[in-house]
């Protein structure tokens, strides 16, 4: 117990307490009770274990208890991580795990986890949030054209496509120079072209022509803007199409080596048909170029099917197929009996 | 090798020319290449008493597999823009918040770029009264924000110690 020091006017409350205390230590009773109190067997500490433990268990006042323990299960989940944020734990009511251990250990926890801190987390696009924003932005949008059902009918109506890319990426500017290429792609068979404009265009445009999808595709990126290119494309495609329109006196000059296909109105082959076709009726007659040209072949019985084969063997070129139905073409053109399959 | 090659010159000047040939069968070797990587590993103390944290304890070619990157921006991709501004700028900051948050940094400094916004996370140690952490907030935003010319978040998250980050002794 404790040792009174101040000593106190006798006749008030306190003097009669202090005296007591005094004469509990004169008394041997009073002795006997304090030691019975100590009785506790002493042990030598020398490590002070004790004392390491008990400052352990000591908390700081300053720091205040997690966050997420206190949260209540049906809070608002975007206004506790409204935007993008690193990982902390104490907001995160989850527990989280990440990292590699060796077999059977756990993984580290989200508390002064370095990892989670790492990797970009989308906590703040939650599905209920991610709905309320689509809500909120619903507002600002236009319902589609009902007429615009098809992807036929939006083929049809807006032939030309513009493709250009928007670049996002970390950095203090927001220009990125590969945001100025502008791609532009139409399909040959919208626009308005003949048979020789066509061909003329194709000339024109070389090899900016695919013939598997039937587009025509420019890309502009010699302008450092991307409304130059556009306007740039824009122009390049105005410009071949009406060159391509207008006939230049040296057109007429075309000769077939000249032609972009075979035809076969136009060639040898039918000549020597058609002088093959007069020796055997026994007329023979000297033809102008004209005539060869115009000689109405529908006399000639099973001259279509030959006809075809040779324009198909010379556009399409050499193959099985080809090769196939110009020999049975030209069986049936003199008479001859059908190959045997051997 | 050295004394070989004397051992070959003498032969040589000597003129035991028909000894050649085993001699440099006996002496000429192949030895396994120097090429071990030491950069980023740790070495395992005699009393296993050195405190890796997670980051250390993983070496650098477990980036990816087993930890990720400390800097996250799109420079570092296939045709970046401003490579190198950007991990120049990233060292920079490295150094700025180690000096700044003196001996109170646990982790590494990570770094995560946004747009022109950067976040810059860590683990720091609560040594320092809280007012104190408040300011060196404020002021390590401002500053480098002021330098780098663009929004710069502090993202902190605190420990106790630095033993608290400690993933394992060796």
């Amino acid at each position: 117990m404790s040792v009174f020091i101040k000593y106190s006017k006798p006749g008030s409350l306190g003097a009669v307490f202090n005296v007591q205390v005094l004469w509990r230590f004169n008394s041997t009773t009073a002795e006997s009770i304090r030691k019975e109190e100590d009785e506790e067997f002493r042990v030598l500490d020398i490590l002070k274990k004790k004392d390491r433990q008990q400052k352990k268990q000591i908390r700081r006042a300053d720091i205040q208890p997690d966050r997420a323990d206190r949260m209540a299960t049906d809070q608002n989940w975007g206004n506790v991580w409204p935007g993008p944020k690193t990982f902390h734990p104490s907001s995160v009511p989850l527990p989280i795990r990440q990292g590699y251990v060796p077999k059977g250990q756990a993984p580290p926890g989200k508390k002064a986890n370095a990892e989670l801190m790492k990797i970009p987390n989308f906590l703040h696009l939650t599905p209920p949030v991610i709905k309320t924003q689509c809500e909120a932005i619903k507002k600002y949008c236009t319902e589609w054209p009902k007429l615009l059902n098809s992807e036929e009918t939006i083929e049809k109506h807006y032939p030309l496509e513009i493709i250009s890319s928007d670049y996002c990426h970390a950095s203090p500017t927001i220009r990125n120079p590969l945001a100025r290429v502008v791609n532009l792609r139409i399909k040959l068979s919208s626009l308005n072209l003949d048979k020789r404009a066509r061909d003329k265009f194709l000339r024109l445009i070389g090899d900016r022509y695919d013939e598997k999808t039937d587009l025509v595709t420019f890309i502009a990126d010699r302008c450092p803007m991307r409304k130059q290119n556009l306007d740039y494309v824009n122009y390049l495609l105005t410009a071949c199409y009406h060159e391509s329109w207008s006939v230049e006196d040296w057109e007429s000059e075309k000769t077939e080596e000249d032609m972009e296909y075979y035809d076969w109105n136009n060639n040898a082959s039918k000549r020597s048909l058609v002088n093959w076709f007069l020796k055997c009726n026994n007329e023979e007659k000297e033809l102008t170029d004209e005539e060869y040209k115009n000689f109405d072949i529908s006399k000639i019985p099973n001259a279509e099917g030959y006809k075809n084969a040779v324009n198909s063997l010379m556009n399409d070129g050499e193959c099985d197929a080809t090769l196939k139905t110009y020999g049975s073409s030209v069986r049936k053109l003199l008479g001859l009996p059908e190959k045997k399959v051997t | 090798m050295n004394s070989s090659i004397l051992k070959l010159a003498q032969i040589c000047t000597t003129g035991q020319i028909n000894q050649l040939s085993t001699v440099l069968a006996s002496q000429l070797h192949i030895s396994a290449p120097l090429c071990r990587v030491v950069s980023g590993k740790y070495r395992i103390t005699k009393k296993k008493d050195r405190p890796l944290t997670y980051e250390m304890a993983n070496p650098p070619h477990f980036i990816a597999h087993r930890k990720s990157w400390n800097s996250w921006n799109t420079s570092s991709l296939k045709d970046g823009l401003r490579r190198s501004e950007t991990a120049v700028e990233d060292e920079f900051i490295r150094r700025f918040m180690n000096g700044t948050w003196h001996g109170l940094v646990c982790s590494e400094v990570i770094i995560k770029r946004q747009f022109n916004h950067i976040r810059v996370a860590a683990i720091i140690r609560r040594a320092v009264s809280p007012m104190k952490m408040y300011f060196l907030l404020g002021y390590t935003e401002e500053l480098l924000s002021n330098w780098i010319q663009c929004p710069v978040t502090l993202e902190l998250q605190t420990v106790d110690s630095f033993k608290d980050v400690v993933f394992k002794y060796i």
